[in-house]
């Protein structure tokens, strides 16, 4: 129970800083943050308008309280999910952008993601199973040569061989110009095809950091007392790679997968960006080159949030899986 | 020294990390030409004059890359460095006086490892009032240090508990002196490993925010030149050569730290010390 | 026919990037039904590995390079992994060395128990056995509901034991199955396994380092050294008459504390190095007997006496023991130590101990613990003297050498170093005493730091606490290697710990306790981790430096032998209770608190198992004290 009081604190904590850390980084910078902002919209070309004022205003709250009143007002807002109104998209709310780039990102993202740790942790127990063997070299050796490319580089590529130069798939984009967003059979595919090439740009170099991290893990737990006992007991090979073996060197890969899953969400800004994909990758980096900062902080804040909950998720998971942690992180 | 060069995986690394830093050094000698020099015809395939064609402004493409090999290891060298030191200073301060300092930095360490890193960057770097090479750096500082602190925390704890910190500290040794003469140099191959971590995720990180624009257009980079061939519409003309390049030696700049990685562990092992 | 069999086994290891070493070399032996064998060697001689080699449980880099090894008359040498499994746990059994790690953490002991019955198609309810087999190891039905880390080191080891005789096997191998337990634990379990092989039936080869338990335990005794057999005799016959000088040697190392005159000796010099190849005897440049031809010509394992020896001298004088009576007179004086009387003079106390308490309160989320470590001791540590502190793990030792040391502060009762309170220093104060008070350590390996020179340790104290210059330190950091017996010290300072052996590190340990000129020195477990020949080695260099430097010790132990050799007086402590304190052989002679007398009862008696031996002092070292 200990243990999992302890991650449900951590949880709250670390919720709280990234909600603070979003409020602090725009006043970062010396003088008011406001007109600091302001001044930086005027540099650019077009005027702006009374709603980006607005919706600056409203993002950092008035200038005149001071900063305890202002971190007050914005966590009421946080709160009742008031992130004000995007103004590259005037006059969508934030809140209703995301909403919109939300599944294509999540969609994206948890397949790719489980993809890659189910093919990383097989192919790694793979390779710890036939050890030293052709398999391992060639798992371990390939995994390590792919794990040296740059991805968004490896997307670059793809778009180069498969759009434009063989024409199999399209070339970016979340779905045909001919079609737009709804349940019918026809966008799925469509949507389907256009998500290939960016999945694959997440997979190819995806499940490298599980391979490895599973393959040595398994072949410590392999050397130990108790795999051995149990070889001495003369179970089948395959059940003293699975219970003793595998089912004990994937419990860091749990714990990892959260982490990874940071990593991945920063690679998605890449993919996205490249394939013109319609996430909250792009939407990000359309909102900092537009210089949305309402959208920009909420977008970041939902990234941050997600992160935490799917390592709250992955802490509890662990607990059940490893009987040691319940009783005995008591220091 | 001898025992990396020993091992040949190590070996190769070495030789190919010392070539790139050639090429760093000497960039001006080695390049043609400048690598902002447009006086060439645009969007031009591999040539005699350019080996690797030339961009869509006109500029030749080769050189862009001798002197890209520049940033990326500034960039390396610098955050790696910065971070390693956040991190040490934070893992060892964690580690070693346990109690509340270690429950507040393990939280802030923790905190570090689950915030999206690149998301983090890119809001930080549109905030900046201004673009350059310097903030680049501070950014990835800012956000690359958890991971070799959490690593650093925990090998501190395991080594505070040896008999012979008890023994230094029963000689009379203070605590600046223990970490610095008994820990540290137990820890040597963590923080070179850490190091090598860093400033590997330092090259990454520049080029991938240089890739998506949000870099010093004035610096010449890999991330750069690949921002340039993508809208530049490299894709569309054919010209591969400026697309593979810049990916391809990156690559190679990443295959040569994690080669030399593969070495290192026997740094800090003293059995293979010996002669 | 024997039920195991091995013939000129060699088993080899073959790491990448270091030398090949020849681990087992030649060895034959066999096990009958029923039989129980112990395989008695130190550290470093082979014996995990042959027995590994035996299980055929060995991994790379190590390999059967030569022999057989027949089961129930089945050649199993080579046979593959999958012909093995029906032999494996039906027939040969094992127990590990560690406890700690041999059970699978993350499953329950009731699946480790159903697992093996799968494995063989063994149709029996899983409760009701392993029930069954736990109750057999005086253990709780309810532990099989448990994960590992549930139970302590003795319910794991016997869970081991249970689970080693599941499937009712004609062979059990035993590596170490005790070592790391407590004697009490260990005592137990061995009783319940003798008990359980006589009523089973089952043949036993038992690895150990630990002679007395290997000699009380066993019908018939190996002994191994660098890799080879040197000796295989019938229990009884190998207490009494013995007859290589390296037997000799080990058993010269242990003796009953109860005995009226103690004395141990110990065998110089280290095993060879066996990625050389050797042309004569292994045991030649120890060995205090060896002529010429011992170092050219290499014996074999003959019919000696009731069993076999590896020697030439026994080879050729026909068995009778003439090599040894030889052996035991040509023994320098200075490898033997014998326990001196205990002089407890009246000089005055430097350190005196009033009433001691630690209570340690631990609050694990709602619920707060008060567990008391130590309860109300009180003690005087006296110059020239050695106070032997007496106990189990757990029993409160440590947390006592924690508080003298200013590490921890006692709850209550006071610590006086020279009528200075000593309980509640800091900082500066607690450095200045510090230089008085020195710890020698238990494992010499994590007591020395591996990146820094046998100089640089030595040179700390002497410059953070007798002030003394780069160059002094360095000439004094010599001549306290030459005390400690490590000489010429030129050879030595500069050398890294890993250079080192096990006993010549403890010796560089005990160079750096004495290097501020302590008045009190704590020795914590100073002897447990090192190879029993070289014991009384040490043992004896503490002795020297109490009686000639009149310091006075605090000896931390759970051996009873050790000190009855080295104490003047000893304390005996149980669960934080200080139970029995007087001149050591009134305590260890007369014992009156039950908790000693346990401790006592758990000193193996070599032979007997077997019958009776008469003659105990017959052996050479009766001879040597006559």
């Amino acid at each position: 129970m200990l243990y999992f009081l302890r991650r449900t604190g951590f949880f709250v904590a670390t919720l709280w800083a990234a909600v603070t850390l979003n409020f602090l980084i725009p006043r970062l910078q010396p003088g008011d943050p406001a007109q600091a902002l302001l001044a930086r919209l005027q540099g650019n070309t077009q005027a702006v308008n009374p709603a980006q004022l607005a919706a600056i205003r409203k993002m950092l709250g008035t200038h005149d309280g001071n900063l305890l009143s202002q971190y007050w007002d914005y966590l009421g807002a946080v709160v009742h999910g008031q992130f004000g109104v995007s103004y590259s998209y005037y006059p969508y709310s934030v809140t209703a952008m995301i909403a919109t780039a939300l599944p294509w990102t999540l969609i994206l993202v948890g397949v790719t993601q489980i993809a890659s740790f189910a093919i990383g942790t097989l192919l790694g127990a793979w390779a710890a199973y036939r050890r030293n063997s052709r398999v391992d070299s060639v798992i371990t050796l390939g995994s390590t040569f792919v794990g040296t490319l740059p991805f968004f580089w490896i997307g670059l590529l793809l778009i180069f061989v498969f759009a434009i130069t063989l024409n199999w798939f399209p070339d970016g984009g979340g779905y045909g110009g001919g079609s737009s967003p709804s349940w019918t059979w026809l966008f799925f595919s469509d949507a389907f095809q256009h998500s290939v090439l960016p999945a694959l740009a997440l997979l190819i170099t995806g499940p490298v950091g599980w391979i490895i991290g599973m393959r040595n893990n398994m072949v410590q737990t392999l050397g130990e007392d108790y795999a051995r006992l149990a070889r001495a007991k003369g179970l089948p090979r395959r059940r003293i790679a699975l219970t003793y073996g595998a089912r004990i060197a994937i419990l860091p890969n749990v714990t990892g997968f959260a982490i990874a899953l940071g990593g991945l969400l920063g690679g998605t800004v890449l993919v996205e960006t490249i394939f013109n994909y319609p996430g909250l990758g792009r939407l990000l980096l359309e909102a900092v080159s537009n210089k949305d900062y309402p959208l920009m902080q909420a977008l970041f804040l939902f990234t941050t949030i997600g992160v935490l909950i799917a390592n709250f998720l992955a802490d509890v998971t662990y607990g059940f899986l490893d009987p040691r942690v319940r009783r005995a992180e008591a220091t | 020294m001898t025992i990396l060069w020993r091992n040949s995986k190590c070996r190769a690394g070495m030789i190919m990390l010392a070539a790139f830093i050639l090429i760093a050094v000497f960039a001006a000698v080695i390049a043609p030409y400048g690598p902002r020099v447009s006086d060439f015809g645009a969007s031009e395939g591999p040539s005699g004059a350019h080996w690797l064609g030339t961009t869509a402004r006109g500029e030749d493409v080769f050189s862009q890359l001798v002197y890209g090999a520049r940033t990326s290891l500034i960039v390396g060298l610098v955050a790696g460095v910065l971070s390693t030191l956040i991190a040490m200073a934070v893992g060892l301060t964690a580690g070693y006086l346990r109690g509340v300092v270690d429950e507040v930095l393990s939280f802030f360490i923790n905190l570090g490892l689950v915030v999206p890193v690149l998301p983090l960057m890119v809001v930080l770097a549109g905030y900046a009032p201004v673009k350059g090479l310097g903030l680049i750096i501070v950014v990835i500082t800012v956000t690359g240090w958890a991971y070799g602190a959490r690593i650093k925390r925990a090998q501190i704890i395991t080594l505070r508990t040896r008999d012979y910190i008890t023994a230094a500290k029963f000689a009379g040794d203070s605590t600046a002196r223990i970490i610095a003469f008994e820990i540290v140099p137990n820890m040597i191959s963590l923080i070179v490993v850490g190091f090598m971590g860093a400033a590997l995720g330092a090259i990454g990180a520049e080029a991938g925010l240089a890739f998506l624009g949000l870099g010093d257009p004035q610096t010449v980079s890999w991330g750069t030149m690949l921002n340039q061939a993508s809208l530049g519409g490299a894709l569309t003309t054919g010209q591969w050569a400026w697309l593979v390049a810049p990916g391809l030696v990156l690559a190679l700049l990443i295959t040569s730290f994690t080669l030399m990685n593969f070495g290192i562990d026997a740094l800090s092992n003293p059995h293979l010390r010996e002669d | 026919m024997a039920l195991l069999e091995v013939r000129d086994l060699s088993v080899t290891y073959s790491p990448r990037d270091a030398d090949t070493v020849r681990a087992v070399d030649g060895v034959s032996f066999e096990v009958h039904d029923g039989e129980f064998v112990g395989l008695l060697g130190e550290s470093g001689c082979g014996k995990s590995t042959l027995g590994n080699a035996v299980l055929r449980l060995l991994d790379k880099p190590a390999a059967i390079t030569g022999g057989t090894i027949t089961f129930d008359g089945k050649d199993i040498t080579s046979t593959s992994e999958d012909d093995l499994r029906s032999l494996r746990w039906v027939d040969l059994s094992t127990v590990f060395q560690s406890s700690m790690n041999s059970l699978n953490p993350v499953i329950t002991i009731r699946s480790q128990f159903a697992d093996t019955f799968e494995a063989h198609d063994n149709d029996v309810d899983v409760d009701d056995r392993a029930g069954e087999l736990l109750e057999m190891v005086s253990l709780d039905r309810s532990v099989l509901g448990r994960f590992p880390h549930e139970l302590s080191g003795g319910m794991k080891q016997r869970v081991a034991l249970a689970l080693a005789l599941a499937l009712e096997p004609r062979f059990v191998l035993l590596d170490e199955p005790t070592t790391g337990l407590d004697v009490v634990v260990q005592r137990d379990i061995l009783d319940r396994l003798r008990v359980l092989q006589a009523r089973l039936g089952f043949a036993v080869l038992f690895i150990s380092h630990d002679l007395g338990t290997v000699m009380e335990l066993a019908d018939r005794v190996m002994v191994m050294y660098a890799g080879e057999l040197v000796e295989d005799q019938p229990a009884a016959e190998m207490v009494t008459r013995h007859l290589h000088p390296y037997s000799a040697g080990l058993l010269g190392s242990y003796a009953d504390p109860r005995d009226e005159i103690v004395e141990v000796e110990f065998i110089p010099g280290r095993p060879p190095d066996l990625s050389q190849s050797h042309a004569g005897c292994l045991f030649q440049p120890r060995c205090p007997v060896a002529v010429d031809r011992c170092r050219t010509v290499h014996p074999d394992l003959l019919p000696a006496g009731r069993g076999q020896v590896r020697c030439l001298l026994v080879e050729e004088s026909v068995g009778d023991r003439a090599v040894l009576d030889k052996a035991a007179a040509l023994r320098h004086r200075d490898q033997v130590f014998a326990a001196g009387p205990s002089a407890l003079a009246d000089a005055d106390p430097v350190l005196v101990v009033e009433g001691i308490s630690k209570i340690y309160r631990t609050r694990r989320g709602l619920t707060t613990t008060v567990t008391t470590a130590v309860d109300d001791v009180s003690f005087a540590l006296r110059p020239g003297q050695v106070t032997a502190l007496v106990g189990q793990s757990g029993s409160g030792k440590t947390t006592i050498a924690r508080m003298l040391t200013g590490v921890e502060r006692p709850t209550a009762g006071s610590i006086r170093f020279k009528d200075a309170p000593v309980d509640h220093l800091r900082r500066r104060a607690l450095r200045k005493y510090r230089r008085h008070v020195q710890l020698v350590f238990q494992d010499p390996f994590s007591a020395l730091n591996p990146t820094r020179t046998v100089a640089y340790a030595l040179s700390r104290p002497l410059r953070n606490h007798l002030g003394l210059s780069g160059a002094e330190a360095r000439a004094r950091a010599g001549e306290l290697l030459e005390t400690v017996g490590l000489s010429p010290a030129a050879q030595y300072l500069d050398k890294l710990p890993h250079q080192l052996s096990g006993g010549q590190r403890q010796r560089v340990v005990i160079a750096r306790a004495l290097a501020p000129e302590p008045e009190v020195v704590i020795a914590d477990e100073p002897i447990s981790m090192l190879d029993v020949s070289i014991r009384a080695e040490i043992i004896a260099l503490l002795d020297a430096l109490v009686r000639d430097r009149g310091i006075a010790m605090l000896y931390i132990t759970h051996d009873l032998l050790s000190a009855r050799l080295l104490a003047d007086e000893v304390m005996v402590l149980n669960e934080g209770v200080m139970v029995e304190r007087g001149p050591t052989l009134q305590v260890i002679g007369e014992a009156k608190d039950p908790y000693t007398r346990k401790l006592l009862a758990a000193i193996p008696r070599p032979g007997a198992s077997g019958t009776p031996v008469v003659a105990r002092g017959d052996t050479e070292m009766g001879a040597e004290s006559a």
